[in-house]
């Protein structure tokens, strides 16, 4: 990887770079429901391995890439696009990736991303859910990313991202969180070696997720919005 | 907080937008509720979007209230990051402040309520205009001279809850000279916002710093 395109990655993967993400466990403050017990760092762990093979790798990373691919053709991002909302069982994570998409992309568009404000009216138009898959395979791309520095991106926000749910909701500690970090990352990256077809539907199932996410919406305290 | 339609993302930033931030069980959301109808008496067209810490109870608050359209209250959940949602990473309140702004035409003014933090909490100015920072008496007199950032860089000090003071063993002449030492002089209100004491003189404040300059 070339320099700069390190130093973009590092920018945009920044917890200061503003993203909403901090507001979206993908379900896991709902998974002490579902097991009906505290989730140890094992739990943690088992939940992110799921949201990673089974969702992440085979639906959002298609996602991301094609759209990356896509470049500049709207259109066609707006259809993979629409394709991965359309797959997206969970409400919960259908709104949630949306409102992760439409934070990103609004950072973006004030930033003056080529395209993003262009997407944005898409989305207003109803032309596009902007899930956040195709909002980062279009804006990384247009920020000099990559397709597997996006795709790279893409993966270690996912992680992290949970992880610090993890750690805000009280699961792990911060160390512990470091701690389990290696191998969930390994695991990513065993994913992003798989190659994406440029005809690949997004095929997530990761029912545990969705099921926890469910339970979420019905907590009757909660910190976080899915 | 129905965030499914795509007006969610709509762009324009047409009405003043300013911050109420301060700790827990300072006042908050009294001080909206208070506010609510002494500004739309004025004639003021309003909408609010709050950061519960948990689900969204201020927000249930002031939809219940009778002094707004519930329909005009959002709620942005903070993911248990009451400071980053107002300050590092505001882009789901500008969200939510363009998604009013697009529903309610004529919109003048979003008051966005931090979820409770402390002292150290401050907004971005990328989010809002102007920003109240609300402490009160019976969180102790000393509060002032700690020189939170909340305290020392808010728009507006509100110090709420003074009628409390003889109650808490509170000095509030002297609270109050305190508060205005660390500011270096700039604006302090003291309200007791249940009763709606000097709640006109903080309309009169909003009013004067976002909306007569627009």
């Amino acid at each position: 990887m070339e320099f700069g395109t390190l130093l973009a990655a590092l920018r945009f993967g920044d917890t200061t770079f503003p993203g909403g993400g901090f507001a979206f466990s993908q379900g896991l403050e709902g998974l002490a429901a579902v097991r009906d017990a505290r989730p140890d760092a094992q739990a943690v762990a088992d939940f992110l391995d799921e949201q990673i093979r089974h969702r992440w790798a085979p639906a959002e990373r298609v996602t991301l890439a094609r759209c990356h691919r896509a470049g500049d053709d709207l259109d066609a991002v707006a259809a993979l696009d629409r394709d991965l909302d359309l797959s997206t069982f969970s409400e919960s994570l259908r709104a949630g990736t949306r409102r992760n998409g439409a934070a990103l992309l609004a950072t973006h568009a004030r930033l003056g991303t080529p395209g993003a404000g262009a997407y944005r009216g898409r989305i207003l138009s109803g032309e596009a859910p902007g899930t956040l898959a195709a909002v980062q395979g279009l804006l990384w791309r247009a920020s000099g990313l990559d397709e597997a520095a996006a795709t790279a991106l893409a993966g270690y926000q996912l992680v992290a991202g949970g992880l610090a749910a993890a750690t805000r909701l009280g699961l792990v500690g911060a160390l512990g969180a470091q701690a389990l970090m290696p191998r969930l990352l390994d695991t990513v990256a065993r994913c992003a070696a798989e190659p994406v077809a440029d005809d690949q539907d997004p095929t997530g199932f990761s029912p545990f997720a969705e099921i926890a996410a469910a339970r979420q919406v019905r907590l009757p305290l909660r910190l976080f919005s899915n | 907080m129905g965030l499914m339609s795509p007006i969610l993302n709509a762009v324009p930033a047409n009405a003043a937008r300013i911050g109420i931030g301060g700790p827990v069980g300072s006042g908050k959301t009294a001080l909206i509720e208070a506010l609510l109808p002494v500004l739309e008496r004025r004639g003021i067209s309003i909408a609010v979007v709050t950061n519960d810490l948990v689900t969204a109870e201020d927000a249930e608050r002031l939809r219940r209230s009778g002094v707004i359209d519930p329909a005009r209250v959002l709620a942005v959940e903070a993911g248990a990051c009451p400071h980053t949602v107002i300050r590092e990473d505001p882009t789901l309140n500008m969200l939510a402040a363009d998604e009013l702004d697009a529903r309610f035409p004529g919109l003048e003014l979003v008051i966005i309520e931090s979820g409770g933090d402390n002292l150290a909490s401050t907004f971005s100015l990328d989010l809002v205009d102007w920003w109240i920072f609300v402490i009160d008496v019976a969180g102790g007199g000393d509060i002032p001279r700690k020189r939170g950032p909340g305290v020392l860089q808010c728009d507006l000090l509100v110090i709420n809850k003074v009628d409390l003071a003889p109650h808490v063993g509170v000095d509030l002449d002297l609270m109050l000279e305190e508060a205005r030492a660390v500011r270096g002089g700039r604006p302090l209100i003291a309200t007791a916002c249940r009763s709606g004491l000097q709640v006109e003189a903080v309309a009169d404040a909003i009013v004067e710093a976002v909306l007569i300059r627009r």
